[in-house]
C-alpha cells in the first residue's frame, strides 16, 4: 500500500509525549476527551500511534506560517 | 417582568413519567366524552371542562383563577381501562423485549459481559457519543443467548409488527402431529423401493421406546422437543410450525415491572427518572384547552380541534370497554376493543406511522395530531419558536433614491406612523413628548399609545390627543412615531450573510416605497424589478445601541469572506468615474463646482490651466481627487489597463473605474476604509457616487442599436471567417465518416469529433467578435460598459454585433429531437454546425426560426438549472448554519462548541479576523503610520504621549499571538504557563 504520510500535501503527524500531553492539556484547560479526535486506522497516522495517544500535526497555513493542532486517537 | 434576576440554565434531562404523577398533576378525571352542553357552557368531567383552562374571555378557569389569555391551561387525565402501548416507545420496547428475559426480567447478559458495557458507556459519555449506540449493541448481544444465565429457562424470539403489536414466536408442535406420521408411515405409491416404515424401524431410528411411539402414534402422548426432531429426521417429516403468542401491553407491563434498576444502567437508562414500565401508559394526560381550543365558525357553529377529535374517540372507546368487561363479553371482542383502543391512542400521538391507516376527519383529511404539530418546517420547533411572526416589523417594495446616504433608509409616512418607539418621558423630554402626544395618531411625527405610571395604556385618538398632551407628566411612557434618525434594521429575503441585514437610518419620505441608496444593492442583492424587503423597529435601547455601534451599514463595507469591501460604486457610477478620469476632459469653474454640489468640497483647488480663451478648467481627474483623503497614497492597475497612481489625496494618472471604487474589490475603498475609519470610508462611497452620477449625467450616456452596427466590409469578414469555420466542421466529419478521425487520449471517436467542432466553432465566433470589436470606438457604450467593468463584457457585444455562437443543452451541442436529427429540415445523421444549434447569426441581425427555437432550449436550460440549484444550496446553507452555529471563539483563541470541545485551537488557525486585516500582501495596512497619526491627533505634548506608549497594560489580545511566525517551539506552551489561561469566566 502507498504510505500517503509521505506525500507533500499530509502535514506531519507526530505523537506526542506524556509530558507534551500534559501541557497541552493544561494550557487549553480541556480534557483529553475534548480534543478533536482522529481514528486509530486513519493512514496519515504514524504505525505505532494507538488508541488514546495524543496525535500532533503541524500544519503550513496559508495565513500563518505554521499551525499547530493536536488530536486524540480513537477506535472509529 | 424586567425586576426577575437573570438565571442560567443548569441541565436539562429527558425521562418518563409514572402514572401516579400523572394523576396528581391533573386537574380534573375526564370521564364523558360529551364537550358542551346545550348552553354552551363546558361540561363538567367533560374534555373542555373549566378546570382544564378557559378560551372564552369572560369564563373564568376554575383551577387557577385566571381569564382567557393569562391562564396557560391545566392537564387532565383519562383513566384507560386496559394498559396500553406508548407508539413513540415502540422500538424501544422491542428492544428491551429481546434483551430480557421472559421469566425472571434480568438482562440477558453475563455479568463480565455488563461491566465491559457499562466501562463503554461512561466512555461513550466522555467523547461526547451516542449512548444509544451502546444500547443497540448490548442488546444484540444479548439477543444471541438461547438461555437466561440467570434463571435458565429459555428465551423466544420477539417479533414485532408494526406498530404496537409485538408476538413471542415459538416452535411448537403441530396440532395434527400422529396423522402426519401415520401418513408419512406408509409406503410411497410413487417411489417403488419405499416400503414404509414400520413402528419398530421408528422407534430404532429415533431412539425411543416402541410403547411410547404407540403412545405417540394414538395421540395419547405428545413427544418431547428432542424426540420431536428425532422422529422428524426419521421419518423425513415436519412436525413444527411457529405459534406466534401475543404479547398484551398489561404482560409486557409485567415483564418490564420485574427488570432490575442495575441491569437499566448498563444500557445506559436512568431509572430513578425512566422505568421501562411507564412506557406503557395506565393513565392518559389530556392536553389542556388552550392547546386544543375550539373555533366559533361564521354560522355560529363550534368546531373542535383535531385533538379533541381523537380524545372524544379515545373516551369513547375506553367507556365501551369498560361496559364491556363488566357485562362479561367473549375473549374476543375484549381483544377487539383492546386493539382499538391501541389505535386510538396511538394515532392520538402519532397519526403518520406507516402500517396503520391514518384517523381521518369525516371529509377525508387526516388528522394532525401531536407528532404532526411538532416535525418539519411548519411544525413548533422550525415555524413557531426558531422562527416567529413578529410585531413591529414592515415590508413593502423597494426603490432607488441617491440622495440618500449609505446609511439610511427611506420609510414611507405611513410605515412610520404605524412602527413606533417607546419614549420614557423625563423631565428633559416632556416638551417632545407633549408635542408627539398633541400630535395625535395620523399627523406625523406623533404618538400611537401613552402608557400611565399606574400601568394603564390609554390609545391616543384624534379627540383625545389634545387633553391627553396636557395630562403627560415624567414617568408615562409615549410610544411615538418613527422620526428621522431612528435605527431601524432592514432585510431582504434570502438572508445569505450577515450583509443581508443590516442597520439604518430612518428618513421619512411621502409615498409608499422603502428607499435605498444604489450602492448598498449588493450585500442586498437587490435589484428594483419590484422586490420587497422588511423592516424591524428594535424596541430596546440596548438593541438599538447594538445595531448602531455593530450593525450599521458603514460597519459592514468589509465582508469576512476575504476582507475585500462589498458595497462600492456598481453599473452607472463606474461609467461615470470612467468617464471622468479615463481621458481627462476639461470643465469650467460651474461645471466643476456643479459636479461637486452633492459633496462636502465647498471650494475648488487651484485649476489645472487655461484653456485658449483664457479660462481656467479643472480637469476630471483634479474633481475626483476632492473626495479623497489628503494622506492617500495608492499605486495599482485599472480595469482599463493603465497604472492608477494616487500620491497625497491627489489621482496623478490612471483611470478610476471598478478596480478602484468598485464593490468587490476596490482599492481605493479598501485603503480609506483600513486607514481612515469606517466612517470616512462611508462619506467617500457616497461621494464617489454622488459625483459619478453627476458626471453621467453630464456626459449623457445611453445605448442604441446603431451602437452595435458594422459597416458592411467587416459582416462579410465575418461572414467569411464563419464560412471557414463551416468548411472545417465539414472536413472534420468527412474524416470522421472516413473513420479516419484520431481519438483524442481517453476519449473515443465520437466524443473527439464533437470537441473538435465545438472547439471550431467556438474559435469561429471568437474571431467574429475580433473583427467586430475593431471597428468599434473607445466612446461606444457598449465598450466603456465593458472595459470599465459596469456591466457586461465583450461577448455580449460579440453577440449583439457579429455572431451569437454555439447554444449547448448540458455542456453538448443540440442533440434532442426528432430521431437521429434536431428538426425536421435537416436530413437524419447531420452532423453540421446549424444542425445542431449554432447560432450564426447576431441578436442585431436576427435569428431565423432554427436558431431561435436552438437558442430557446439553451436559454431554458439555464432558468431550470437556477431555480433547482437556489433550493439545492439552500439546503446546504441551512445544514452548514445547524452545524456551525453554536461554535464561539473564545477568550483564549480557541474556537469551541457547547459542549467545550475544541474545534479549532487558534481562530483561522492565526487568530485575526479577515476584516480587521489587509487583504492582500501587496497593500499591507501600515499600521504605523496609523498609531502614530492617532497620538498626534490625541496628545498635544510630546512628554504626554511618552508616557501613554510607555504605560503597561492588560491586553486582550490572545496569549499566543506572540508564538506565531517564532520557530516551532517543541514545548509550545512555555510562554502560556507563565500567564495561566482562567477559563471559568
Amino acid at each position: 500500500m502507498v504510505d500517503v504520510s509521505q506525500h507533500n500535501l499530509v502535514p506531519e503527524h507526530a505523537i506526542l509525549d506524556e509530558a507534551g500531553v500534559e501541557t497541552v492539556l493544561e494550557e487549553y484547560g480541556v480534557d483529553r476527551t475534548d480534543l478533536p479526535k482522529i481514528t486509530r486506522r486513519d493512514p496519515a497516522l504514524p504505525d505505532d500511534a494507538d488508541v488514546g495517544d495524543v496525535i500532533e500535526i503541524t500544519r503550513e497555513s496559508r495565513t500563518a506560517e505554521k499551525a499547530l493542532v493536536y488530536r486524540l486517537v480513537v477506535e472509529s | 417582568m424586567t425586576d426577575q434576576t437573570p438565571k442560567e440554565i443548569g441541565s436539562v434531562s429527558f425521562g418518563l413519567m409514572d402514572p401516579e404523577t400523572y394523576r396528581e398533576i391533573s386537574a380534573t378525571k375526564v370521564i364523558t366524552a360529551d364537550t358542551y352542553d346545550d348552553d354552551g357552557y363546558p361540561i363538567d368531567m367533560g374534555l373542555m371542562d373549566p378546570r382544564l383552562g378557559v378560551i372564552d374571555p369572560g369564563l373564568e378557569c376554575r383551577t387557577c383563577g385566571k381569564h382567557s389569555g393569562s391562564c396557560n391551561g391545566h392537564f387532565g387525565h383519562i383513566e384507560l381501562a386496559a394498559p396500553v402501548i406508548h407508539v413513540g416507545f415502540a422500538k424501544l420496547m422491542r428492544r428491551l423485549l429481546r434483551g430480557t428475559c421472559r421469566e425472571c426480567s434480568r438482562l440477558l447478559l453475563t455479568e463480565e459481559q455488563m461491566d465491559e458495557f457499562r466501562s463503554r458507556l461512561v466512555r461513550t459519555r466522555q467523547l461526547g457519543d451516542d449512548p444509544q449506540d451502546v444500547l443497540k449493541a448490548a442488546i444484540r448481544q444479548a439477543r444471541k443467548t438461547s438461555r437466561c444465565p440467570y434463571c435458565a429457562s429459555e428465551q423466544y424470539e420477539v417479533k414485532h409488527e408494526k406498530p404496537t403489536t409485538y408476538y413471542e414466536v415459538q416452535d411448537v408442535l403441530v396440532g395434527d402431529y400422529s396423522e402426519k406420521m401415520a401418513r408419512a408411515m406408509q409406503p410411497d405409491s410413487e417411489d417403488e423401493d419405499d416400503q414404509g416404515t414400520s413402528p419398530q424401524q421408528l422407534a430404532e431410528g429415533a431412539g425411543i421406546d416402541l410403547s411410547r411411539i404407540n403412545e405417540i402414534m394414538s395421540g395419547e402422548f405428545r413427544p418431547r422437543p428432542d424426540d420431536r426432531q428425532a422422529i422428524e429426521e426419521v421419518l423425513d417429516v415436519d412436525l413444527t410450525e411457529e405459534d406466534m403468542n401475543k404479547l398484551m401491553p398489561s404482560d409486557i407491563r409485567d415483564w418490564f415491572e420485574d427488570v432490575p434498576n442495575e441491569d437499566l444502567e448498563v444500557l445506559g437508562i436512568d431509572a430513578e427518572s425512566s422505568r421501562p414500565e411507564w412506557m406503557v401508559l395506565t393513565v392518559l394526560p389530556v392536553p389542556p384547552v388552550t392547546a386544543r381550543p375550539s373555533i366559533t365558525l361564521d354560522n355560529g357553529q363550534r368546531s373542535e380541534d383535531d385533538l379533541t377529535h381523537k380524545l372524544v374517540d379515545i373516551i369513547r372507546i375506553n367507556q365501551r370497554f369498560m361496559e364491556n368487561r363488566e357485562a362479561g363479553a367473549p375473549q374476543l371482542i375484549i381483544e377487539d376493543l383492546w386493539e382499538l383502543l391501541q389505535y386510538h391512542v396511538t394515532t392520538f400521538m402519532d397519526n403518520e406511522i406507516s402500517g396503520t391507516p391514518p384517523a381521518r376527519h369525516r371529509s377525508g383529511r387526516p388528522l394532525k395530531t401531536l407528532s404532526q404539530r411538532l416535525k418539519g418546517k411548519e411544525g413548533r420547533f422550525r415555524g413557531s419558536l426558531s422562527g416567529k411572526r413578529v410585531n413591529f416589523s414592515a415590508r413593502t417594495v423597494i426603490s432607488p433614491d441617491p440622495t440618500l446616504s449609505l446609511n439610511e433608509v427611506g420609510v414611507p409616512e405611513r410605515v412610520a406612523s404605524e412602527m413606533t418607539q417607546t419614549m420614557n418621558v423625563s423631565p428633559r423630554n416632556v416638551e417632545d413628548a407633549r408635542r408627539y402626544v398633541s400630535n395625535g395618531p395620523t399627523g406625523h411625527p406623533g404618538a400611537n399609545y401613552v402608557q400611565r405610571p399606574d400601568g394603564r395604556r390609554l390609545k391616543v385618538t384624534e379627540k383625545n390627543c389634545e387633553e391627553l398632551a396636557e395630562k403627560v407628566q415624567p414617568g408615562w411612557e409615549v410610544n411615538r412615531h418613527l422620526v428621522d434618525g431612528d435605527i431601524v434594521i432592514f432585510n431582504r429575503q434570502p438572508s445569505l450573510h450577515r450583509m443581508s441585514i443590516m442597520a439604518h437610518e430612518v428618513v421619512v419620505m411621502p409615498y409608499h416605497t422603502f428607499r435605498l441608496n444604489t450602492t448598498v444593492c449588493p450585500p442586498y442583492n437587490a435589484d428594483f424589478d419590484g422586490d420587497e424587503m422588511n423592516m424591524h423597529a428594535l424596541q430596546n435601547e440596548e438593541a438599538r445601541a447594538e445595531a448602531r455601534v455593530l450593525m450599521r451599514v458603514q460597519e459592514q463595507i468589509l465582508s469576512p469572506r476575504f476582507g475585500e469591501n462589498i458595497i462600492g460604486a456598481i453599473q452607472d457610477h463606474i461609467s461615470g468615474t470612467y468617464l471622468l478620469t479615463h481621458e481627462n476632459p476639461q470643465f469650467n469653474e460651474t461645471q466643476a463646482l456643479d459636479l461637486l454640489r452633492a459633496t462636502q468640497v465647498d471650494e475648488l483647488p487651484a485649476p489645472d490651466g487655461a484653456d485658449e480663451d483664457g479660462n481656467a478648467y479643472w480637469t476630471g481627474r483634479t474633481v475626483f481627487s476632492e473626495l479623497l483623503p489628503d494622506d492617500l497614497d495608492l499605486e495599482f492597475t485599472s480595469s482599463a489597463g493603465d497604472t492608477v497612481l494616487i500620491e497625497d489625496g491627489r489621482l496623478i494618472e490612471g483611470t478610476v473605474d471598478e478596480d478602484a471604487v468598485g464593490a468587490f474589490g476596490g482599492e481605493v475603498v479598501d485603503r480609506v476604509i483600513k486607514t481612515d475609519g469606517s466612517t470616512r470610508a462611508r462619506v467617500l462611497i457616497n461621494e464617489v457616487a454622488a459625483l459619478a452620477m453627476r458626471a453621467i449625467m453630464h456626459f449623457g450616456f445611453s445605448l442604441g442599436i446603431d451602437d452595435e452596427s458594422i459597416p458592411d466590409a467587416a459582416e462579410e469578414q465575418i461572414d467569411e471567417a464563419i464560412d471557414n469555420a463551416y468548411d472545417r466542421v465539414e472536413e472534420l466529419i468527412t474524416t470522421y465518416d472516413n473513420g479516419d478521425l484520431e481519438s483524442l487520449p481517453g476519449r473515443t471517436v465520437d466524443e473527439t469529433l464533437e470537441m473538435k467542432i465545438m472547439q471550431t466553432l467556438g474559435k469561429a465566433r471568437d474571431s467574429a467578435g475580433d473583427i467586430a470589436e475593431d471597428h468599434f470606438a473607445d466612446d461606444n457604450p457598449a465598450v466603456i460598459m465593458a472595459e470599465s467593468g459596469a456591466r457586461g463584457s465583450l461577448l455580449n457585444l460579440t453577440q449583439m454585433a457579429a455572431c451569437v455562437g454555439q447554444q449547448a443543452v448540458r455542456g453538448e451541442r443540440i442533440n434532442r429531437g426528432y430521431e437521429d436529427r434536431t428538426l425536421s429540415h435537416y436530413k437524419p445523421n447531420d452532423l453540421s454546425a446549424e444542425a445542431h444549434g449554432f447560432v450564426e447569426h447576431s441578436y442585431r441581425g436576427g435569428l431565423n426560426p432554427q436558431e431561435f427555437f436552438f437558442h430557446a432550449m439553451g436559454g431554458r436550460e439555464g432558468l431550470v438549472d437556477t431555480a433547482v440549484r437556489t433550493s439545492k444550496s439552500g439546503y446546504l446553507q441551512r445544514r452548514l448554519i445547524n452545524a456551525l452555529s453554536e461554535l464561539e471563539a473564545q477568550y483564549d483563541g480557541t474556537v469551541r462548541d457547547t459542549r467545550d470541545t475544541i474545534v479549532q485551537f487558534e481562530f483561522g488557525e492565526d487568530g485575526t479576523s479577515p476584516v480587521q486585516v489587509s487583504s492582500d500582501e501587496d497593500n499591507a495596512v501600515d499600521v504605523d503610520a496609523i498609531a502614530d497619526r492617532v497620538l498626534e491627533a490625541e496628545f498635544d505634548a510630546e512628554a504626554e504621549r511618552e508616557e501613554f506608549v510607555a504605560a503597561t497594560r492588560p491586553t486582550n489580545l490572545s496569549e499566543r499571538a506572540d508564538d506565531r511566525g517564532a520557530s516551532r517551539d517543541p514545548q509550545p506552551a512555555a510562554d502560556a504557563a507563565a500567564g495561566q489561561v482562567n477559563d471559568d469566566d
